[in-house]
C-alpha cells in the first residue's frame, strides 16, 4: 500500500482532532472534578431527592405547622393595634384563640412524638408566603379603608381553613384513634370560626347562609351549610373606599405544602 | 343455563361499623325530634326561632345522610336516652338555648368517638362532616344564650356510649 503526502496529512489531522475529543471527554488534569462540570460520556453524579413519603406523622406535622401559623397571624394582628373600640371584642376572641392555637399545637405535637417523629414547631412556610403574607401586605396596604374589619375576616378565614385541614386529614390518616384525636381539635377550630363569624356579623339571620341584598353575594355565616365544607375558600382583603379589594384564595396544605419528614424549621 | 346474578347487596362496611353507625343515627334522630319539639313550643315563636329552624333542618341532613349510608334495614328509633335528657328542657323558655347547646356538645363528642372507632373512611368522613358543623351549632346557642366565650367554647361533654 502506497501513503501519499496528502493521505498522511488527513491522517495526522484525524489524530489530532480525536484526541481533542478525547480529552474534552475524560477527566482533565489540574482540573477539579466537580457533577456541575459534566464531561462528555460520563455520567455526572445525583443526588435523590429524600423521599416524601406522606405518613399519619406528616399529616400531623402540617397540621402543627397550620397552628404556628394561625398564632404568628394573631400575632401579627394584634400587634398592629387596630382591634380597638367596636372591634374590642374581635381582639378578645384574638388573644383567646392565639392560646387556644398554642394548645392545639402542643396536642398535636404530642401524638407526632406519640408515632416517634419530630415535632414540627413552627408556621407552615409555603402557607405563609402564599396566604399569610399577602394577606397583611392587603391590610396594612395605604388604600385600606378598615383594616380592622379585614382582620377579623383574614382571622375567620384561617380558623376555616384550619376547621377544614383537620376534617380533611380523617379521611387520610390511617389510625382511628388519630382521626378522632384531630377531629376534636377541628371541632375547636370551627367554634373559633363561627364566633368570629358572629363578631363581625352579629346580625341573627346571618347565622345561616344569607345574600347580601346590595351585592347579592353570600354574607358571612355562622353556620353556612348543614355539613362541614373541604372546598376552597375566599376572602376580599385590601379594599378601598369604594369596597374594591383582592381576593385571596385559600386551600388546605397540599402535596407542596405538608411538613414531611425531611422538612425542618429554619 | 346463564350465570346467576347475585342481587344482594355488598355491605360497605363492617357489622361493628353498622352498629356505630345506626348508633349515631339514632342520636340524630332524637335531635331532630328535640329541635321539632323546641320549633313547635314558645320558644320557637322567639327570635332565635329562624336559628332552631335551621340547625333542626341540618340534624334531618344528618339522619337522611346516616340513612342514606347505612343502607337497607336503617334503624328509626330515637335514641331514648338523648330524648329522655333532653326533653323537658328543650321547650322551656329559660333554658331551651343552654339545653341545645348541652345537646349539640354531647352529638359532637358522641359522634367524634365514633370517628375513633370506625373502620370505613368513608363513614368517618361523613360523621367528621357532622361534628364541624354541630360545634358550631354549639357555639352559636352558647351566644345567643349570653353564656359566655368559656361556655361557647367549652368542648368537655362526655360523648354516649353505643
Amino acid at each position: 500500500m502506497t501513503i501519499s503526502r496528502r493521505d498522511l496529512l488527513r491522517l495526522g489531522a484525524l489524530s489530532l482532532g480525536t484526541g481533542g475529543v478525547l480529552a474534552a471527554c475524560g477527566p482533565q488534569a489540574g482540573v477539579e472534578e466537580s457533577p456541575n462540570v459534566p464531561s462528555l460520556g460520563v455520567a455526572p453524579t445525583t443526588t435523590a431527592l429524600p423521599p416524601a413519603e406522606v405518613t399519619d406523622a406528616v399529616l400531623l406535622r402540617t397540621a402543627a405547622s397550620l397552628e404556628y401559623l394561625a398564632i404568628d397571624a394573631y400575632d401579627a394582628a394584634l400587634d398592629l393595634g387596630v382591634l380597638v373600640g367596636p372591634y374590642a371584642g374581635v381582639a378578645a376572641l384574638a388573644r383567646r384563640f392565639r392560646d387556644d392555637h398554642r394548645g392545639h399545637a402542643d396536642a398535636v405535637n404530642a401524638l407526632v412524638k406519640g408515632l416517634g417523629a419530630e415535632p414540627f414547631e413552627c408556621a407552615n412556610t409555603r402557607l405563609t408566603e402564599s396566604y399569610l403574607a399577602p394577606a397583611l401586605a392587603l391590610i396594612t396596604a395605604d388604600e385600606t379603608a378598615d383594616p380592622a374589619a379585614e382582620v377579623a375576616l383574614l382571622a375567620h378565614a384561617l380558623e376555616q381553613l384550619a376547621t377544614q385541614t383537620y376534617q380533611g386529614v380523617v379521611a387520610a390518616l390511617g389510625d382511628p384513634a388519630l382521626r378522632a384525636a384531630a377531629l376534636r381539635i377541628g371541632a375547636d377550630e370551627s367554634r373559633h370560626a363561627a364566633l368570629l363569624a358572629r363578631a363581625i356579623s352579629p346580625a341573627l339571620e346571618t347565622i345561616g347562609t344569607t345574600l347580601d341584598p346590595g351585592t347579592g353575594k353570600p354574607r358571612l355565616a355562622a353556620v353556612p351549610a348543614a355539613f362541614g365544607s373541604l372546598s376552597a375558600l375566599q376572602v376580599t382583603l385590601g379594599r378601598d373606599d369604594a369596597g374594591a379589594g383582592t381576593t385571596l384564595a385559600l386551600d388546605t396544605p397540599s402535596l407542596n405544602s405538608l411538613a414531611y419528614a425531611f422538612v425542618a424549621c429554619a | 343455563m346463564p350465570p346467576r346474578l347475585d342481587l344482594n347487596p355488598v355491605p360497605q362496611f363492617s357489622d361493628a361499623d353498622g352498629a356505630l353507625l345506626g348508633f349515631a343515627l339514632g342520636a340524630e334522630t332524637a335531635a331532630h325530634s328535640l329541635y321539632e319539639s323546641a320549633a313547635a313550643s314558645t320558644v320557637g315563636a322567639g327570635e332565635t326561632g329562624p336559628a332552631l329552624a335551621l340547625m333542626r333542618d341540618h340534624h334531618r341532613a344528618y339522619v337522611q345522610a346516616l340513612n342514606g349510608l347505612y343502607g337497607e334495614g336503617a334503624p328509626t328509633d330515637r335514641s331514648a336516652a338523648v330524648v329522655a335528657a333532653f326533653a323537658s328542657r328543650v321547650t322551656d323558655p329559660a333554658d331551651a338555648l343552654l339545653a341545645l347547646r348541652e345537646l349539640e356538645n354531647v352529638l359532637a363528642a358522641t359522634h367524634t368517638a365514633l370517628v375513633g372507632r370506625l373502620e370505613s373512611v368513608d363513614a368517618a368522613a361523613l360523621v367528621a362532616s357532622i361534628v364541624t358543623t354541630e360545634a358550631r351549632h354549639a357555639a352559636v346557642l352558647a351566644g345567643l344564650a349570653n353564656a359566655g366565650l368559656d361556655a361557647a367554647l367549652d368542648a368537655s361533654a362526655e360523648p354516649l356510649a353505643p
